[in-house]
């Protein structure tokens, strides 16, 4: 994936399981472009990124059906209320019509549904961001920093809202700085550093304390 | 309600409260029409071959001029915190997109000539007689064509960094036959020609080509303008 002379992403390969996988690496390592790529936002200049061995495009709204997607900015309207955001997007996505409220209550956010979502602290606005990428209760999740601004708390309402979405069947890439948070939950990890995967692997037990990257390691 | 018209309804919701596009067009419209009532000579009477032209003349540059602040507006509310990528991923057909943002630039334009035409033929002592009606249905032929190009190229400009300067540089071209036609059939209402003089000249029919035109275009290339 080049932007110009920049190559953000380079020899990219990886096949996302079922389960959470954590994506880590210091700032600049492509971990948002990839993103981007997986969503079918950006296209790759080489190679291809396939979803049940169907080519990956935003342009086809059969895939965008199966997609969460919150990058780094909340990718709200500013002028609505978070409810009519979640409701919108609800509506949109053709999901249920309790699904919104419930995602309020699970993030936490009962309390600020009428407010205007350009008016929320940056730690509210991602937690909305983080239920307007369930609230089509996607297939695959792709989460850009979802623990940036938050405090243990409301990192703590994130991760159960994350869990309670883990199922057979669906997969989530969430990249973060805040690894911690995410190996306690996560069921593999990748590690990127200068656009290329450094490390990858499933954690074997998620009982134990957790190490990552047991079962692969990509030097 | 259908996901075009929630989207619609969406940007209308918005508009409300930010009033971020109405305002400057319609601050816009009347200041220029203001300016250009001042601009006629005070013997100039209404009936007058070149007077009508330029009366409609008036008119329809600051519709096109007023359009274009609007319609550069148009994914303006998508752009900040990034919900352009929301929007891109919903899955919702991308002609209902299209149609969804040109019925809410479409409002746009109609409260923008709702009160920019009374403010006219005020201005420019207008005598429409009883050709009113006719002016509507002019207005409604222009507006279509008008709302499918700017929202179409508010799109493809909608990408880029430099989009105020390339939406009227992509737009001003292929507007010029839709205000042709709105100026003569325009001029020939201020000229007290009735309906069926109008109808039976060709610029109903290139509008009436031109809406049909861009409307299919902007629904089929929306896809691959956002792509």
């Amino acid at each position: 994936m080049r932007f110009g002379r920049t190559v953000a992403l380079d020899g990219i390969e990886l096949t996302l399981e079922e389960g959470i996988t954590g994506l880590f690496g210091p700032n600049g390592s492509g971990k948002s472009t990839l993103l981007r790529a997986v969503a079918g936002l950006v296209r790759p200049s080489q190679g291809r990124i396939t979803f049940e061995g169907a080519p990956v495009a935003a342009a086809d709204e059969g895939w965008r059906r199966l997609v969460g997607y919150a990058g780094h900015e909340s990718g709200l309207y500013p002028n609505l209320t978070v409810s009519e955001n979640l409701e919108l997007f609800g509506r949109l996505y053709g999901s249920n019509p309790a699904r919104p409220a419930s995602l309020l209550s699970q993030l936490g956010l009962e309390g600020r549904s009428k407010t205007l979502a350009g008016e929320l602290s940056a730690g509210l606005k991602r937690r909305a961001a983080v239920a307007r990428a369930l609230v089509g209760e996607p297939r695959l999740l792709l989460l850009d920093e979802p623990y940036a601004n938050l405090d243990d708390d409301s990192a703590a309402l994130v991760t159960e809202a994350l869990v309670a979405w883990r199922e057979p069947g669906r997969s989530a890439l969430i990249a973060t700085h805040g690894a911690r948070k995410l190996k306690a939950f996560a069921d593999a990890g990748v590690i990127l550093r200068r656009g290329r995967i450094v490390t990858q692997g499933r954690y074997r037990d998620s009982s134990q304390q957790r190490r990552p990257f047991h079962e692969t390691a990509t030097p | 309600m259908t996901k075009t018209m929630w989207l619609a309804a969406k940007d209308l919701r918005i508009e409300m409260r930010a009033r971020d596009t109405l305002a400057p067009m319609l601050g816009f419209a009347a200041t220029v029409a203001l300016v250009l009532a001042f601009a006629l000579p005070e013997a100039s009477s209404a009936g007058d071959d070149v007077v009508s032209y330029v009366q409609a003349g008036f008119m329809w540059v600051t519709v096109l001029f007023a359009g274009l602040i609007g319609f550069g507006r148009t994914f303006e509310v998508e752009r900040a915190e990034g919900a352009l990528d929301s929007l891109l991923l919903v899955p919702v057909d991308r002609s209902a997109l299209f149609v969804s943002k040109a019925l809410s630039n479409l409002a746009f334009i109609v409260v923008l000539e709702t009160v920019l035409l009374p403010l006219s033929a005020l201005l420019f002592a207008y005598d429409l007689g009883g050709s009113w009606g006719a002016l509507v249905a002019v207005v409604a032929l222009v507006d279509v064509g008008f709302v499918a190009v700017g929202t179409l190229y508010a799109a493809l400009a909608a990408q880029t960094r430099s989009r105020e300067l390339l939406l009227p540089l992509l737009a001003l071209p292929a507007l010029i036959p839709v205000f042709i036609a709105a100026l003569e059939l325009t001029a020939d209402l201020l000229l007290g020609a009735g309906f069926d003089a109008l109808a039976a000249r060709g610029w109903f029919g290139i509008l009436v080509a031109f809406d049909v035109v861009f409307v299919t275009a902007g629904a089929v290339l929306f896809d691959a303008v956002l792509d």
